[in-house]
């Protein structure tokens, strides 16, 4: 089981990593003080430009030459002739991912995503593309429900050969206990033979041992559950189906579940007392909050953003009569402070254009791609043409 | 509270020796947990430099590693060994996906002469801490490890040491091209260890 290095054949020069050890070279520990505030990636991530990107944040100076790195990418983008259009798009989002750890809202991320599968929906080229599969994968665990993204991919034909889809498809259902549909996916995935088949197996394989142990449970505390009400504080939601998991062989799945329930692009369900009217449960919390959303239009939900500043009415303040102070006159205004990110930018114009194509990110500011990476966490395929969704 | 300058303890040949290879026993079960090597459940909470530690308790990783800690043991006692590495390998290809590095510098003067040295023992725990958080915030920045995977350990050790009963040799085992990260690194002042991990890029275009 152990293995010793052979003396006879170290080679003369060093391994890199003794070569690095060696070095006068270190690691900054950014990333450890910052360790809250950063992302982590599926890919991992380099963490020189980790270390640079958490550095420029807490310095303006910095930031500015961020801001322009980004729109050096998006140029590229826009210039590039060769052959694999996709490619350019790839080191733009790599770079985004790099630069800006914590991938909030203000890194323009999500709004990348949904342009750059937006651009290539259509493109027979990509639609086996793994790449392009994955631009859309990691658009959707953005996203607050990424079901809607999964269909789309299949009733349009894209990244169908590649076993990822059907995995992360199936485990995106069975966290919301959509069992049957979730066994649904794995067997089309099976009968279609998706790449690499043997992992599709073998994840096909723990779903089914998994959802047998929790059927076992659910039979057994099934009484329990009807009696009690629920009360779910936002996270619970996700994980209403994994709460009966007794311990798991496959702690993977877990894992990855685990970081979903503290996914924080799910909106928090805030407990209303109005609506627990003796039914509280978790799939009518849900319903009252998406007929919410759709009530309230985007003015609706950016009021306390945009609202105009007005007359203080309703508290008076006791005017000394002694003296009078001169009141200043109405057409003196007091200046706004302006970002110095922002200072720079030419004025948004706000062209809803019908061409796809065209990239908002450029004349973006930060209050922009804020609100549009809001309504793409809600609705990923809102600027996609309607008939093509099912 | 009491001063700062905390007293200082000496420290044996054989004192440290067992310092480090215990510390490298905690160390490795900590990556096999957060690197989900083995299962969450099949790990035991105890308590040791001051920080929640979780130690396999999976017979096999036991017996595995209480074997190679005492054999560390002996090699850092004669002054012998250079490098440990922890090679984590995908189960089902065996290609090496991270290596846990700890370098390994001896003050060849205690082996020779037999010496002591003088070092605050809290000094060292604080020093071996630091380490430990390092290792379990590494989620920041490495790949996450989405297939089952399978653990190695290597030994660098000096030319004129025999290779034990239990060991083969083996070639290095290297990344290519890796992405490698220098972390803490604690010192007894007879054996200071550097730790470096080092992981591969996980590419867009790979399945």
């Amino acid at each position: 089981m152990s293995e010793q290095q052979c003396p006879g054949s170290v080679p003369p020069s060093m391994d890199p990593e003794a070569e690095f050890m060696a070095s006068e070279q270190q690691t900054a520990n950014d990333w450890e003080l910052f360790k809250e505030n950063i992302r982590p990636l599926k890919r991992g991530r380099n963490v020189q430009l980790l270390n640079h990107a958490l550095r420029s944040h807490s310095q303006p100076s910095l930031k500015r030459s961020l801001l322009h790195t980004r729109r050096r990418f998006i140029d590229a983008i826009d210039e590039y002739e060769g052959e694999d259009p996709l490619q350019p798009w790839l080191d733009c989002i790599k770079w985004v991912q790099e630069s800006f750890p914590t991938g909030g809202e203000c890194s323009g991320l999500l709004v990348i995503y949904e342009q750059c599968v937006r651009t290539f929906w259509h493109d027979e080229r990509y639609k086996d593309d793994l790449r392009y599969l994955k631009v859309w994968m990691e658009y959707a665990e953005n996203c607050s429900d990424a079901e809607v993204i999964y269909r789309f991919l299949e009733a349009n034909e894209i990244g169908q050969s590649h076993s990822i889809y059907y995995c992360t498809y199936a485990l995106l259902m069975e966290s919301k206990n959509k069992l049957k549909k979730a066994d649904e996916i794995f067997n089309l995935g099976i009968a279609r033979k998706a790449k690499p088949l043997e992992k599709l197996e073998a994840d096909y394989r723990k779903f089914l041992a998994r959802s047998t142990r929790k059927k076992n449970i659910e039979d057994e505390s099934v009484e329990l559950e009807n009696h009690m009400p629920v009360r779910s504080f936002g996270t619970v939601l996700a994980a209403a189906g994994v709460r009966n998991h007794a311990a798991e062989n496959s702690d993977i799945p877990r894992k990855r579940m685990k970081l979903q329930r503290l996914d924080t692009n799910r909106p928090l369900s805030i407990y209303s007392e109005r609506s627990t009217e003796g039914n509280s449960k978790p799939e009518v919390m849900r319903n009252n909050e998406r007929a919410w959303h759709t009530l309230a239009n985007q003015v609706d939900r950016n009021k306390e953003n945009t609202s105009v500043p007005s007359k203080w009415t309703s508290y008076k303040v006791p005017q000394k009569i002694a003296s009078r102070t001169v009141l200043p006159t109405p057409s003196t205004r007091i200046e706004v402070f302006v970002d110095e990110e922002c200072a720079g930018l030419p004025p948004v114009e706000e062209v809803k254009s019908v061409d796809p194509s065209i990239l908002q990110l450029r004349q973006g500011n930060s209050v922009n791609l804020k609100r549009e990476t809001e309504l793409l966490k809600e609705n990923p395929l809102r600027n996609f043409p309607l008939n093509h969704l099912r | 509270m009491a001063s700062r300058t905390a007293s200082k303890d000496i420290i044996t040949l054989r004192g440290s020796a067992a310092i480090v290879s215990e510390f490298f026993g905690y160390a490795a079960n900590s990556i096999l947990y957060n690197r989900g090597v083995y299962p969450e459940e099949s790990f035991a909470k105890v308590k040791k430099y001051g920080l929640p530690m979780l130690l396999s308790q999976d017979e096999g990783v036991k017996s595995f590693i209480s074997s190679l800690t005492s054999q560390l043991s002996e090699w850092l006692e004669a002054g012998k060994l250079q490098r440990i590495v922890l090679v984590i390998m995908s189960k089902a290809s065996g290609e090496v996906l991270e290596r846990w590095n700890f370098n390994i510098e001896t003050d060849s003067e205690v082996v020779v002469k037999g010496v002591a040295r003088e070092k605050s023992d809290k000094e060292i725990m604080r020093e071996i801490q630091a380490i430990m958080r390092q290792v379990a915030s590494s989620i920041t920045y490495l790949p996450c490890l989405d297939e089952p995977c399978v653990f190695d350990v290597l030994a660098y050790t000096d030319k004129d040491v025999a290779v034990p009963f239990t060991w083969i040799e083996s070639d290095a085992k290297l990344i290519k091209n890796p992405q490698m990260v220098k972390l803490h690194s604690f010192d007894t002042k007879i054996h200071k260890v550097d730790t470096l991990v080092s992981y591969k890029n996980d590419e867009w275009d790979e399945e």
